[in-house]
């Protein structure tokens, strides 16, 4: 019995070894040291907390960081206020439900990258509709969106919104057709509008659901990255770079490898914090 | 006063009634037509890219948008037959496949066993964490392993790092459909002789097909639209298609047909596939964290 359930946990653990783990520890061992294939003085002697100094007193990188919470924050919270409304549409809609929900998923499941393209299309300043129809309201220039730094970080809060408010919508559809009936009834029977059904009953029911998805939505947003490097590729300025673009840019554009692991190191223990809130959270929900 | 009330409001109405029947329709027009419209706004950045594919250099650059136009293949002859796109289609096919099978292979049998196994919530964690990571972390600790061992621009390479996502996708997800399993069907199948690899093999597995159906079609799709560890990992020979893309766009004369066009197919299997796992897609979103149904 326990050789079987080795012999069937064994492979698995010896690839993500190999392929997770010692990647992992690799590059915390790269971030205590000073290397770079281009650099020949950068040949990877030890200099101890030096990188983690330098990250604390970099002001590109806290540019970063405030761009990526302010992209995060604005993102997820448009898609979580849509996300809903759009979800309790889908849930009142009979028949025609299952098409609506399925042209909604397009969007997420289509390669990120491509997602990119198609604002790149669309924004284009010669030839994106996009830009012609925000022409023709007179709200932008010749020069089109992406050119000013607030449009561009505008573009990309729009294309996650765009992206990502139907997975919220789909988790609070979810959510709603396994609420509980009697409670439903009861406040009907109780003389409750349909506003206040859902916002006093149905509401504190999916609130579980909602959090999950918040925080996957949170996690998969710190690290953006394809949609960006495709549409702004940072720009103009440091207007869209956000933190996976800063590190692309240290570690393969200058090829800084050692200070770009001391930034995905620290990316790392935030996002692990994040996991175990997460877990913790799908954990309790498992045992209610 | 509100019982006369409601009488005067009932009245008129019970008098309009065919009068308004046209009025209903209207509405009933109206309650189509209106979301039509607005599926279509939002689905028009999908819409436009595909449009753009099938339209030559002048059609693309006039001035207004243009929706009705001579449609025209030659951007896929050009990126496909003329350039080396296919190469990179190839890529992304050999890619996809080999890792979703490895993963598939490793991962079954570790899904079933956790999924009966008391204990294992560290794995179960550390395997969600493995999921959420960000690519970038892993990719300079990958990028310069793979210099030192010659496995970059190698299938090897880039597959070994899709597995980093595969394998605990995989367990993830399989591990979900395992527990829908009743354990009494172990417990029979045990009684009658199997040994555990014999119920996970005979008895379990061909009541998770379905299950396993999506999952395979989600490891295949989560490679095919991956690009950070491609675009690092990758070089003229195992180039996929994502990575194919931001090459062609250069500041001096980026044909755009050709871009859409190569778009297209990329993004084409994924949105047609799609269909086919949308019971499951919360689960595959999440990898497999969440089951809603």
């Amino acid at each position: 019995m326990r050789w079987a359930r080795i012999g069937m946990q064994a492979p698995s653990l010896v690839i993500l070894m190999l392929v997770l783990a010692f990647p992992l520890v690799y590059s915390l061992l790269l971030s205590f040291q000073s290397y770079s294939p281009v650099d020949p003085a950068a040949d990877g002697r030890w200099i101890g907390l030096d990188n983690y100094a330098r990250m604390f007193t970099d002001t590109q990188f806290g540019q970063a960081i405030l761009v990526t919470l302010g992209y995060v924050v604005l993102a997820v919270a448009l898609e979580t206020l849509l996300g809903l409304v759009l979800g309790i549409w889908l849930s009142r809609l009979v028949r025609t439900r299952r098409l609506m929900t399925s042209l909604l998923l397009l969007p997420m499941i289509a390669t990120p990258l491509v997602v990119g393209l198609m604002f790149s299309f669309g924004l284009n300043p010669q030839f994106g509709y996009m830009t012609s129809a925000l022409q023709s309201l007179g709200l932008i220039g010749e020069a089109g969106v992406l050119d000013s730094p607030v449009g561009a970080f505008a573009a990309l809060v729009v294309m996650d919104v765009w992206e990502w408010t139907p997975f919220i919508a789909l988790m609070v559809l979810a959510g709603l057709s396994a609420a509980p009936e009697a409670q439903i009834q009861a406040a009907q029977l109780d003389g409750c509008s349909t506003f206040q059904i859902y916002w006093h009953v149905m509401l504190p029911m999916i609130r579980p659901v909602i959090g999950v998805a918040i925080l996957f939505r949170a996690t998969e947003a710190i690290r953006m990255f394809d949609q960006v490097y495709i549409l702004t590729g940072g720009g103009p300025g440091s207007a869209t770079t956000v933190n996976d673009i800063f590190q692309y840019r240290v570690s393969f554009t200058a090829f800084d490898m050692s200070y770009g692991a001391t930034l995905g190191i620290a990316t790392f223990a935030v996002v692990m914090t994040l996991t175990w809130v997460l877990f913790r959270y799908l954990n309790r929900r498992g045992a209610a | 006063m509100t019982t006369t009330d409601a009488r005067v409001e009932t009245r008129p109405q019970r008098t309009e009634q065919p009068r308004r029947t046209p009025r209903r329709a209207f509405v009933t027009v109206l309650s189509v037509l209106v979301p039509a419209a607005l599926m279509l706004a939002y689905l028009s950045p999908i819409v436009w890219l595909v449009l753009t594919s099938f339209k030559n250099r002048v059609d693309i650059f006039s001035s207004a948008p243009t929706v009705f136009f001579t449609p025209t293949l030659a951007n896929y002859v050009e990126a496909f037959v003329d350039k080396g796109f296919t190469e990179n289609l190839v890529n992304s096919a050999v890619v996809g496949l080999a890792s979703t099978l490895i993963a598939l292979l490793v991962g079954l049998p570790a899904a079933y066993s956790l999924s009966r196994a008391s204990k294992g919530e560290g794995f179960m964690m550390a395997l969600l964490a493995a999921r959420l990571l960000p690519a970038m972390v892993l990719a300079v600790p990958l990028f310069v392993l793979a210099s030192n061992l010659g496995l970059r621009d190698t299938y090897a390479g880039l597959i070994a790092a899709h597995l980093t996502f595969a394998l605990p996708f995989t367990v993830w997800m399989m591990r979900g459909f395992f527990l829908a399993v009743p354990v009494a069907l172990d417990e029979a199948a045990q009684l009658d002789g199997c040994g555990e690899w014999g119920t996970f093999l005979r008895v379990i597995m061909p009541i998770v097909k379905p299950g396993l159906a999506a999952t395979a079609i989600f490891c295949l799709i989560n490679s095919w639209n991956e690009f950070l560890f491609a675009l690092v990992l990758t070089g003229r020979e195992t180039q996929t298609l994502p990575v194919a893309i931001p090459s062609l766009i250069t500041p001096i004369g980026t044909s755009w047909g050709q871009v859409a066009a190569v778009g297209t197919v990329t993004v084409m299997p994924v949105m047609i596939v799609a269909f086919i796992v949308q019971k499951h897609i919360v689960a595959g979103m999440t990898g497999g964290a969440i089951s809603a149904e």
